[in-house]
C-alpha cells in the first residue's frame, strides 16, 4: 500500500475508478471536508476519508484533534449546535447527506449512535429500546417485542434483563446501561453505528464486554469507533485512522497502521512519544 | 477576651443567631397567623351557653358571652365592662349590647334559655312559651314539649318542600305561556308601527293564549288552590315566646332553622350540634347577606375557578416555555422576552383585573355578544363579568409563573437523552413529546402549584370581571349545557371582604370571616397537596440518570 494510495483515496472517489481499499465496499466518503464551529478556526480541514462497509474502523488521535466532529458530522447530530458551517461533502452509499432529498430522521435511523456518556431514556428497558423503531413508525405490538428481543440479544443484554424489562433503565449498571444505548441504536436496524468512545467512562470488565459486543457486529455492521485507547484500536477495528489538529494524518488497516506505519506522525503517536 | 471576640466573629456566630432569628421570627408570625385563624375559625361552631343578666336599671338581657373589655380611667376605679350578644334583631334593632360589670345584679344560666336560628332577623335568645299548631295549642308545661316542638318542626319543613314542589310544577305549566307572552308583548311595545305581517302575528299570538288558558284553565285553578292551601296550613304552625324583658312574640316555624337550648346541652349532643353547623357551613348556601348559613356557593366558584384557570393556563405556559427553550433561536430577542415574562409576575394583580375588564370583557366578550348573542341584546352574555373571564384573567397572571417553572424544568432535562432521542431518528417534536415534556413534568407542575397558590387567593382583579356577592346560580348545574361560563360566581376570598367589610352587621359577622378565611386556606392547601402528590409520583418515575 502506497503513501499516495491513502492520501488520495476519498479525493478519487468520485471518479469510481477506486472504490475500494483493499477491494472493499466503501460505505461513508467525505470529499475535501471542512467544518467550522466558529468561522475562521476549521476543527476540520480538508479530510477524505473513505470507509469500508461492514467493517469496524477507528478513529484515533490527540484530545482535541477533531475525532468526535467528523464522527458527529456522519448523522448530522453537529447541525444541533447553532453556527456551524460545513464545506465539502459527506456520502453515504453514494448519496450527499446534505442534499435536499435526504430527511434527516432517515439519515439517523440509518447511521446509529452509541454516545460516550451512556444516555438511557428514564423509562423502562423495554420502552428504551422500543423507541427508535417506534418514532419510525413500527407500532405492531409483536413486531416491537421481537425487535426488542433480538437487539437486546445482539448487545449480549438479552440475558441479565430478560426477566425485567419493564424495569427502570436507570437501575442497570453503568456497563449494562451502555449496553442497553447500542442495543437502542441496533433497534433501528442502522446500516452503521458510531460509537464516541463507548467504553471510556467503564471499567475493564464492562469494557470488555463492549469489546465483545463489537466483535459480534462485526460483518453485520458498519462500525465507526472513537476510542483514545490504542490496544482498544488494535484489538477491536480492521481499520484505522489516525487524526491531528483536525486533519485525516492516515487511514489505513489497523495491522499496517500499527505496525508499518506511513507517517512520521503515525509513528510518534502510536508509540507513545507524544498525545 | 479580645481574641475570643475575634474568633466569635471570625466564625460567622453571630450571622447564624441573626439567620435564626430571622427564621424563628417568620415562623412565629404563620404560626401565630393560622392559630388566630383556627381558634376563631373552628370555635364559633361551639355552642356556648347562655345567660341572663339582670342589671341595676332593671335591664334585663339574655344572650352569649362574646367580649370583656378593660377601661382605665384616671382618677376613678377601672370600668370593665362586657358585651353580650342578644340577638332579637327585630326587637332590639341590634345585636350586641355591653354593659359595665357593676351595673350587674345577676348573672344565671337559666337551662330553659333557648337559641333559635332563624332564616331572618338573626337569632332569638330567650324563653318558648307554647306551641301552635293547626288542632292544637301546648303549654310549655306540657309533657315532652321540646320533642314536641322538634316533630312539628320537621312536619313544617316537608310541607315547605312539598310548597316548593307545587311552585315549581306551576311554573313548569305556565312555561309555554310565558313564552307567548314574551312573543307578543315586544310586539305590543311599538303596536302603532307593526306592519300587517306583524299584527297578524300579535293576533295570532293572542289566539294561541286564549287557547292555552282555556284548555288549561281546570290544571291551573286545582294548582293555584293547592298552593294556596299549602300557604296557609304552613301559617298555621307557630310558636310563641318571650325576650329577657317580658316582650312576646310569635315566630313561625317555617321561619326556624333550628333551636337548642345550649345550658342543658352534654358534650355529646353539642358535638352532634357542632357538626351539623360545621356541615350546614360547608354544604349550604348563604343567608341573611351572607353573614349566616353556609359558603357552598363560594367553595364550588372558588374551586371550579381554580380548575379553569388552570385548564387555560397550564397548556399556553406549557407551550410559551418549550418555544423559548426549544425553537427560538436564543439571543438578545429570546432573552428581552424572557426577561419581560419573567417582569409580568410582578405587575399588580388589580392591573390584571382592569386589563381583563377592558380588553376580554368589553372587547372579546363584547364582540362575540354582537356576532352570536345578538338577539339578547342590549343584556349581555359574555360582555359582562363572569367565570370564565374571571379565569382567564387570573391564568394571564399566573402566567409568567407556569412559564418560569416549567422552563427550569426543561432546562433540566439532561442534554444526553434528547441527542439520544434525536440520534434515533426522532423528529423534534417527537423529541419534545417523548423526552423533554414527560422528564420536565416536575416543573410543570412546580408551576402548577405556584399559580393555584397565588389564583385561589386573588381576590382584587376578580372584583370586577365576574365576581358577585350573591351569585343566583351555580356555574355549574343539571340544566344544560351544564357548564354556564358566563355565569357570575361566588369565591372564598371576596367573600371574606365582603362578609368582614361590606355586611350591615359587621360585628355579628365576623366569625364568619375566620372560618371562611379557614376554609380557603384549607381549600389552596388541599389543591396544593394534591399536586405535590402528584409531582411526587412523576418525580419517581422520571428521575434523571445517576451513574
Ligand atoms: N460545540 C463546540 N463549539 C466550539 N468548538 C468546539 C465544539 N465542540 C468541539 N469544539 C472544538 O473542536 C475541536 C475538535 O473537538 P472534538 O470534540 O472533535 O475533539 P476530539 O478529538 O473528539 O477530542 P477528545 O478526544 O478529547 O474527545 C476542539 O478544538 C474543540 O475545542
Ligand atoms: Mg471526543
Amino acid at each position: 500500500m502506497s503513501d499516495k494510495m491513502v492520501v488520495d483515496i476519498g479525493k478519487a472517489l468520485t471518479s469510481e475508478k477506486i472504490n475500494s481499499i483493499n477491494e472493499e465496499k466503501i460505505i461513508i466518503a467525505t470529499e475535501n471536508l471542512n467544518f467550522y464551529y466558529v468561522a475562521d478556526k476549521p476543527a476540520l480541514i480538508d479530510v477524505n476519508i473513505a470507509i469500508p462497509e461492514k467493517k469496524v474502523t477507528a478513529f484515533i488521535g490527540p484530545s482535541g484533534c477533531g475525532k468526535s466532529t467528523l464522527l458527529r458530522c456522519f448523522n448530522r447530530m453537529n447541525d444541533l449546535i447553532p453556527d456551524i458551517k460545513v464545506h465539502g461533502k459527506i456520502l453515504i452509499d453514494g448519496d450527499d447527506i446534505h442534499s435536499n432529498n435526504i430527511r434527516l430522521e432517515d439519515l439517523r435511523k440509518k447511521v446509529g449512535m452509541v454516545f460516550q456518556r451512556s444516555n438511557p431514556f428514564p423509562m423502562s428497558i423495554y420502552e428504551n429500546v422500543a423507541f427508535g423503531p417506534k418514532v419510525n413508525g413500527e407500532n405492531s405490538k409483536s413486531e416491537l417485542d421481537a425487535v426488542v428481543e433480538s437487539s437486546l440479544v445482539q448487545a449480549d443484554l438479552w440475558r441479565e434483563v430478560k426477566d425485567r424489562l419493564n424495569d427502570s433503565a436507570l437501575d442497570l449498571s453503568g456497563g449494562q446501561q451502555q449496553r442497553l444505548c447500542i442495543a437502542r441504536a441496533l433497534a433501528n436496524k442502522p446500516d452503521i453505528i458510531l460509537m464516541d468512545e463507548p467504553a471510556s467512562a467503564l471499567d475493564p470488565i464492562s469494557t470488555g464486554k463492549i469489546e465483545e459486543t463489537i466483535e459480534e457486529l462485526r460483518g453485520n455492521y458498519t462500525v465507526v469507533i472513537v476510542t483514545h485507547n490504542m490496544q482498544q484500536a488494535a484489538r477491536v477495528s480492521d481499520y484505522t485512522a489516525f487524526m491531528m489538529v483536525g486533519e485525516l494524518v492516515e487511514f489505513n488497516d489497523t495491522r499496517s497502521l500499527f505496525t508499518n506505519p506511513n507517517k512520521k506522525l503515525t509513528e510518534e503517536y502510536i508509540t507513545g512519544r507524544f498525545g | 477576651m479580645k481574641k475570643g471576640n475575634e474568633d466569635f466573629i471570625k466564625k460567622g456566630d453571630p450571622y447564624i443567631l441573626l439567620t435564626s432569628m430571622g427564621l424563628v421570627f417568620t415562623l412565629t408570625m404563620v404560626f401565630v397567623l393560622l392559630g388566630i385563624i383556627l381558634v376563631n375559625g373552628l370555635g364559633i361552631f361551639w355552642p356556648s351557653d347562655l345567660y341572663e343578666v339582670k342589671l341595676s336599671d332593671n335591664r334585663v338581657l339574655i344572650g352569649e358571652k362574646w367580649a370583656t373589655d378593660l377601661k382605665k380611667s384616671q382618677g376613678e376605679a377601672d370600668i370593665t365592662r362586657s358585651q353580650l350578644k342578644i340577638g332579637n334583631r327585630d326587637i332590639y334593632g341590634f345585636d350586641f349590647a355591653w354593659f359595665q360589670d357593676k351595673e350587674v345584679e345577676s348573672i344565671v344560666a337559666n337551662p330553659e334559655l333557648v337559641l333559635i336560628e332563624r332564616y331572618e332577623y338573626g337569632n332569638f335568645y330567650g324563653y318558648i312559651e307554647s306551641l301552635h299548631t293547626e288542632s292544637n295549642i301546648y303549654d310549655k308545661s306540657s309533657e315532652n314539649f321540646v320533642d314536641k316542638i322538634l316533630v312539628t318542626l320537621s312536619m313544617v319543613d316537608d310541607l315547605k318542600e312539598e310548597f316548593v314542589d307545587k311552585r315549581k310544577e306551576h311554573t313548569d305549566l305556565l312555561s309555554p305561556l310565558n313564552e307567548i307572552r314574551r312573543g307578543s308583548s315586544l310586539l305590543k311595545m311599538n303596536e302603532e308601527y307593526l306592519s300587517s305581517d306583524e299584527k297578524e302575528l300579535l293576533s295570532e299570538y293572542e289566539q294561541q293564549e286564549k287557547d292555552f288558558l282555556e284548555s288549561n284553565n281546570h290544571d291551573i285553578v286545582i294548582i293555584e288552590n293547592e298552593i294556596s292551601d299549602l300557604d296557609k296550613r304552613i301559617n298555621e304552625f307557630f310558636i310563641t315566646v318571650r325576650t329577657g324583658d317580658g316582650i312576646e312574640k310569635e315566630i313561625h316555624l317555617k321561619d326556624i332553622v333550628r333551636f337548642h337550648q345550649p345550658n342543658i346541652m352534654n358534650v355529646f349532643s353539642k358535638t352532634i350540634h357542632y357538626l351539623a353547623k360545621v356541615w350546614e357551613f360547608v354544604y349550604d348556601g348563604p343567608r341573611e347577606s351572607n353573614t349566616e348559613g353556609g359558603v357552598f356557593p363560594a367553595i364550588f366558584g372558588t374551586v371550579m375557578m381554580v380548575i379553569l384557570m388552570s385548564i387555560l393556563v397550564v397548556p399556553f405556559g406549557v407551550l410559551t416555555a418549550l418555544y423559548l427553550n426549544e425553537y427560538a433561536k436564543q439571543g438578545p430577542i429570546i432573552r428581552m422576552i424572557r426577561l419581560s415574562v419573567n417582569n409580568l409576575a410582578g405587575v399588580p394583580s388589580i392591573v390584571y383585573g382592569i386589563f381583563g375588564l377592558g380588553f376580554f370583557v368589553y372587547m372579546i366578550g363584547g364582540s362575540i355578544d354582537s356576532l352570536f348573542f345578538a338577539d339578547k341584546l342590549p343584556e349581555p352574555t359574555l360582555g359582562t363579568g363572569g367565570i370564565l373571564w374571571a379565569s382567564v384573567t387570573l391564568a394571564l397572571l399566573t402566567l409568567p409563573v407556569v412559564v418560569v417553572a416549567t422552563e427550569e424544568g426543561i432546562l433540566a432535562v439532561p442534554k444526553a437523552n434528547k441527542e439520544g432521542a434525536l440520534a434515533l431518528g426522532a423528529t423534534k417534536w417527537q423529541m419534545i413529546k417523548d423526552i423533554v415534556l414527560p422528564n420536565a413534568m416536575p416543573g410543570i407542575l412546580t408551576g402548577l402549584i405556584l399559580a393555584i397558590s397565588r389564583g385561589a387567593g386573588e381576590v382584587a382583579p376578580l372584583m370586577i370581571t365576574g365576581v358577585v356577592k350573591l351569585a343566583p346560580a351555580m356555574p355549574f348545574d343539571m340544566e344544560f349545557p351544564f357548564l354556564h361560563l358566563d355565569r357570575k360566581f361566588m369565591h372564598l376570598g371576596f367573600h371574606i371582604y365582603d362578609v368582614g367589610f361590606q355586611s350591615p352587621n359587621v360585628e355579628a359577622a365576623m366569625p364568619m370571616v375566620y372560618s371562611t378565611a379557614l376554609l380557603l386556606i384549607v381549600i389552596v392547601v388541599l389543591l396544593n397537596i394534591f399536586s405535590i402528590y402528584l409531582r411526587n409520583q412523576l418525580k419517581k418515575k422520571y428521575k434523571t440518570s445517576s451513574f
